[in-house]
């Protein structure tokens, strides 16, 4: 019985896993291992141990790239998830009016190809005046000189690109706090009510501790996904970001198209890292709110 | 579904206020949406005019319709339209087969190694796309699936992620259930098929559009081992309208991103309420 089930279950997972060993989890590693060769994916790879480490901490691009990921993934997550949350517990509450239309429209964004929502944001923030943002703005009474080139390589560019992510992560995650908003025990509302808390404490007391888990899961992912950023920044800026659009993943992939393999995979190692350590320090800020109960 | 709280009640103004600030969200939602459909109906001049319109100039008959065959005959569009639905398709229906297999496998069967395989998938979830691309590009070259409907479909025939958040809808499903099932004789597979499949229905509807919908805008993959024009997704070739021939032409670039988005927010308005059911079932909860 047992034994037969052992067997059953290896069917069941062998086709599963093989993908994900030879497609994700090999590459992986070897990624992590050619991060220590020079290859440019013909002939054989090189051994230059930390060759490529030293040259990124040389290379030009590299400290900004880094500095705009973390800069990106510092700003848009905790906006993304805490707005969300605000927007998910307004959505929930009994006088809320809307609830379902609003939810699917705030799900649009988050399911339109990343190329089509590249294409729209570049129309509305194109600087001639028939750009649909500086249109607004120039009828507001500011004036045209003023006005920022939003997709330049400055900051307003990063910061654009900022808006329009967390713009675009907003839906998916009320729609994952509705979900967990369910969960909250009523008892807890009504032990609130009656110490007599008024909306905003319960808000912050109840709700906010009810929905930790989700919250924890959606500042992880977020954090994970952050770190990524690419294709958004390809799409309205292009490969060619330079200074304060260009990211780390953006770097990988012109290094990638250059056939410099090795480099490229140091900086997917770099990657990595960033990814390990925010985890670590997020887990544990988080387990040690939990056990003081805030 | 969840229940609502009558609790959390602001005052009048308040609630007023929130009201507010939420439709003012869901405007910014809607507006560049609008936008793009209005623009994709106006003449080139319409569109990049001073003193731009919110809907285009004339009665509908008189729009700019012909935008969307222009988009459609430059870009070749229907060609990769087959392409992006064969591929989210078939990847759709055997990653949801195999993913809801090595689940159930995961949640309710005892063997050696499961332990260790569960471990290593949550391990390969935490993997950024960055340190594996670059050899799963490599093995894909070695198996001659580069620049071939296999690069597009093999490597995403399972997921670490289908197969954990199978894993968490069918470990909710009751053993008692199960054990019925083997009483009457059941096969493993059978249990699968006739109990299991027919309980976690949401969550698999949910997984389905999650994989379809990534499958469908996947663009970074198809970057890299597509060269050829013929095998392109919808993605890359509404991408390249903007680079080759279209720079200035807004309509047209509009039209083409009109119709690379429809599909997606008909098939999510359609299959919506199995979504959320099936993201509050599964209690993703962290």
């Amino acid at each position: 019985m047992s034994r037969r089930q052992s067997r059953n279950a290896w069917f069941f997972l062998a086709f599963p896993l093989t993908i994900i060993v030879v497609f994700t989890a090999l590459p992986s590693l070897a990624g992590i291992v050619m991060s220590f060769f020079e290859w440019s994916g013909g002939g054989s790879p090189r051994f230059i141990g930390l060759e490529n480490y030293r040259a990124l901490n040389a290379a030009g691009p590299f400290w900004p790239a880094l500095r705009n990921t973390l800069a990106f993934a510092i700003v848009t997550v905790p906006i993304t998830v805490g707005g969300a949350f605000l927007i998910a517990a307004a959505l929930n509450a009994e006088w809320f009016r809307g609830r379902t239309t609003l939810r699917t429209i705030l799900f649009i964004p988050t399911i339109v190809s990343i190329v089509a929502i590249g294409f729209i944001w570049r129309w509305v923030l194109d600087p001639s005046p028939a750009g649909l943002l500086n249109h607004v703005l120039e009828w507001v009474g500011l004036q045209r000189e003023v006005l920022p080139d939003w997709l330049g390589h400055s900051p307003w560019g990063l910061a654009t690109i900022m808006a329009v992510s967390i713009w675009r992560g907003l839906g998916f995650c009320v729609v994952l706090y509705l979900a967990a908003l369910g969960g909250v025990p009523r008892s807890m509302y009504d032990a609130a009510a009656v110490d007599g808390a008024t909306s905003w404490q319960t808000l912050w007391h109840i709700t906010w501790p009810g929905v930790r888990p989700m919250s924890f899961f959606l500042l992880i992912t977020g954090m994970i996904g952050a770190l990524q950023v690419f294709d958004i920044i390809l799409v309205m800026i292009g490969t060619n970001a330079t200074g304060w659009t260009d990211v780390l993943n953006l770097y990988l992939y012109r290094e990638f198209t250059l056939n410099r393999l090795g480099y490229a995979s140091a900086l997917g190692v770099v990657i990595l890292l960033l990814t390990i350590v925010i985890t670590a320090i997020q887990w544990r800020s988080m387990s040690r709110s939990a056990e003081e109960g805030t | 579904m969840s229940q609502r709280h009558s609790i959390l009640r602001p005052s009048a103004l308040s609630q007023w206020l929130i009201h507010i600030a939420v439709y003012a969200i869901a405007l910014t939602m809607l507006v560049p949406f609008a936008w793009m459909i209005t623009t994709s109906l106006k003449t080139r001049g319409e569109a990049i005019s001073t003193t731009p319109t919110l809907l285009p100039p004339g009665w509908p008959w008189e729009w700019q319709w012909g935008n969307y065959s222009q988009a459609w005959a430059t870009a070749n569009l229907g060609r990769y339209y087959i392409n992006s639905t064969v591929v989210a398709v078939v990847v759709t229906l055997l990653a949801g087969i195999h993913n809801a297999l090595a689940g159930f496998a995961l949640a309710k069967m005892r063997f050696a190694g499961r332990q260790p395989a569960f471990t290593m998938l949550l391990l390969v979830m935490m993997l950024p796309v960055q340190v594996s691309f670059i050899f799963a590009y490599v093995i894909c070259g070695w198996l001659g699936y580069v620049d071939n409907y296999q690069a597009l479909i093999v490597p995403f025939l399972a997921s670490a992620f289908g197969i954990f958040y199978m894993r968490q809808a069918i470990t909710s499903v009751p053993d008692d259930l199960l054990d019925a099932g083997r009483i009457d004789g059941f096969s493993d597979f059978e249990i699968f098929a006739y109990i299991i499949v027919p309980s976690i229905k949401p969550a698999l509807a949910a997984l389905a559009i999650f994989t379809f919908i990534a499958s469908w805008n996947s663009f970074f993959w198809p970057l890299i081992v597509i060269d050829s024009n013929d095998l392109a997704t919808l993605p890359l070739a509404v991408a390249s309208l903007s680079n080759q021939y279209y720079t200035d032409s807004w309509p047209v670039q509009m039209a083409a991103a009109t119709i690379i988005t429809l599909p997606l927010i008909v098939i999510f308005l359609l299959f919506q309420r199995a979504f959320v059911e099936g993201i509050t079932l599964t209690g993703i909860k962290g």
